[in-house]
């Protein structure tokens, strides 16, 4: 039984490290573009429409192009460009996760937004609402519903993605794991890594599962 | 004096002119119907009337007070809105409950947010007892349509016709001078409209005034204290139901009248 010595323990903890950056990257990642992607997406409706024509501009770029490709511009274009070389990679990659998942967000924000029937406006209108609190009590809540499956989708592939980081040395999961295999002739470390990301997004699955049920009480 | 006063009330839409000058007025207690076919403009007036439009031209006068006039921006300011409409209540015809609130939250949230917002104002904790009077006049709202059952039932829980109940219910709460309905039983099958006619009925003996876009005849003839027949957005007859419906003055009228009573058969 190679497989349960002592390397493999050590091994784990070695990996259990890049999974702390994965983790790091992902909340990280979460926590600021949920909210972004809702400035952009009041940006892709705006009555303006210079600035909403800039905002789907934007929303098409960063959709249209590789997040790789985006981590590795984010990285590298300051130093060539303007002579200020970045400094810190893992700041480089959460910059770009950022605006990227806000990219994604703000379009399933959309969705959900202009899915809700005129009526539902109409009504807090006619009972003296305000446009806040006809968004905040009566439509936000209807959104979230509507837009829980895409977001789920979204957040898991976020999960997946984060071992993009690695295109500019941020080590991440898989990257703990090719050290490894650099270092110890070992293989199966790096096959290993997927449990790590089944483990996650299945804990993902089941609290979205739940969430999905607690606003089962609503149709609409 | 006339509870209600409209005044050459007209809008267009791009080139299209839907009301080109209705004036009418409506005296407290009143049930007035509009009847009129699809495109004729009646239900443009009543959302004209309920601030969901803005008129073009004319003024709109509710106890001898001018809420509106096209004449005078600082009548239509989305603040100066939307603490006038509040004159006006309107059942839609699709109901337009909230789905994830309760029948009874349905009522009280316009009524517990005015609580919070006058709480603020005046620097005050929101009054746990204001609230549940709200509750209680919820509830008592809902005995009066005849749901007090249904005080903790979602909408997708209830047919059309008590949706819509609940919906009158949520609009009397905020006791408007002036009840408006468009097309109230229109989405709804025909066994489940007289439930909902029979509210309207009822609100009427208890001298709710009421303006009703409808197009159920009987309904209009029989409950009505005035009729507006309207084609190509200007009012062709007004009248009594029983001039209206029983003597027609104008062809069009006439004409619409007969299809109406045809079409029941």
């Amino acid at each position: 039984m190679a497989f349960f010595d002592s390397s493999f323990w050590q091994i784990n903890l070695e990996l259990l490290q890049g999974f702390g950056s994965t983790c790091f990257i992902f909340a990280v990642t979460l926590l600021a573009s949920l909210p972004l992607g809702l400035v952009i997406c009041f940006g892709s409706m705006s009555r303006f429409g210079l600035l909403r024509a800039v905002t789907r501009c934007f929303v098409w770029i960063i959709r249209g192009t590789p997040l790789m490709l985006q981590v590795m511009i984010v990285f590298y274009l300051p130093g060539l460009a303007f002579g200020l070389p970045m400094e810190n990679r893992m700041a480089a990659v959460l910059a770009a996760f950022i605006i990227n998942y806000a990219a994604y967000f703000s379009e399933i924000y959309r969705g959900g937004i202009e899915s809700i029937p005129k009526g539902q406006y109409e009504a807090g209108r006619v009972l003296g609402m305000t446009d806040s609190q006809i968004f905040f009590r009566v439509v936000l809540l209807q959104v979230i519903k509507r837009i829980l499956p895409p977001m789920s989708n979204e957040i898991i592939t976020l999960v997946k993605d984060t071992s993009l980081a690695r295109v500019i040395a941020v080590g991440e999961l898989i990257r703990a794991a090719q050290d490894i295999v650099a270092q110890q002739a070992l293989i199966w470390p790096l096959f290993y890594t997927g449990i790590f990301y089944l483990i996650f997004s299945g804990l993902l699955t089941i609290g979205f599962g739940a969430l999905e049920k607690k606003l089962d009480y609503f149709r609409g | 004096m006339a509870v209600l006063q409209v005044e050459n009330l007209k809008k267009n839409y791009g080139g299209l002119q839907v009301l080109k000058g209705i004036s009418f007025s409506l005296k407290k207690g009143q049930v007035l119907s509009i009847i009129g076919s699809s495109g004729s403009g009646k239900t443009t007036l009543l959302r004209c009337l309920n601030f969901l439009e803005t008129p073009d031209e004319g003024r709109i006068l509710v106890n001898g007070e001018e809420l509106f006039s096209a004449a005078d921006a600082r009548t239509a300011t989305p603040a100066q809105i939307r603490e006038k409409r509040l004159h006006f209540g309107l059942v839609f015809q699709s109901f337009n409950l909230f789905p994830q609130y309760t029948a009874l939250q349905n009522i009280t949230l316009a009524m517990d947010l005015q609580e919070k917002e006058r709480a603020r104002r005046q620097k005050q904790r929101v009054s746990r007892q204001a609230l549940e009077a709200n509750q209680q006049k919820a509830q008592a709202l809902l005995a009066r349509v005849g749901l007090a059952e249904k005080a903790g039932s979602y909408p997708w829980q209830l047919s059309g016709g008590q949706q819509q109940r609940v919906a009158i219910a949520r609009a009397l709460a905020l006791e408007p001078d002036i009840l408006c309905f468009d097309e109230p039983t229109s989405a709804l099958d025909p066994e489940l409209t007289g439930e909902v006619l029979r509210v309207i009925r009822e609100l009427k003996s208890a001298d709710t005034t009421m303006i009703v876009v409808t197009h159920e005849m009987e309904f209009a003839r029989h409950v009505s204290d005035r009729v507006i027949f309207m084609a190509g957005g200007v009012i062709e007859e007004e009248g009594e139901p029983e001039q209206v419906f029983g003597n027609p003055q104008s062809p069009l009228t006439r004409a619409f009248v007969c299809q109406a009573g045809i079409e029941k058969d």
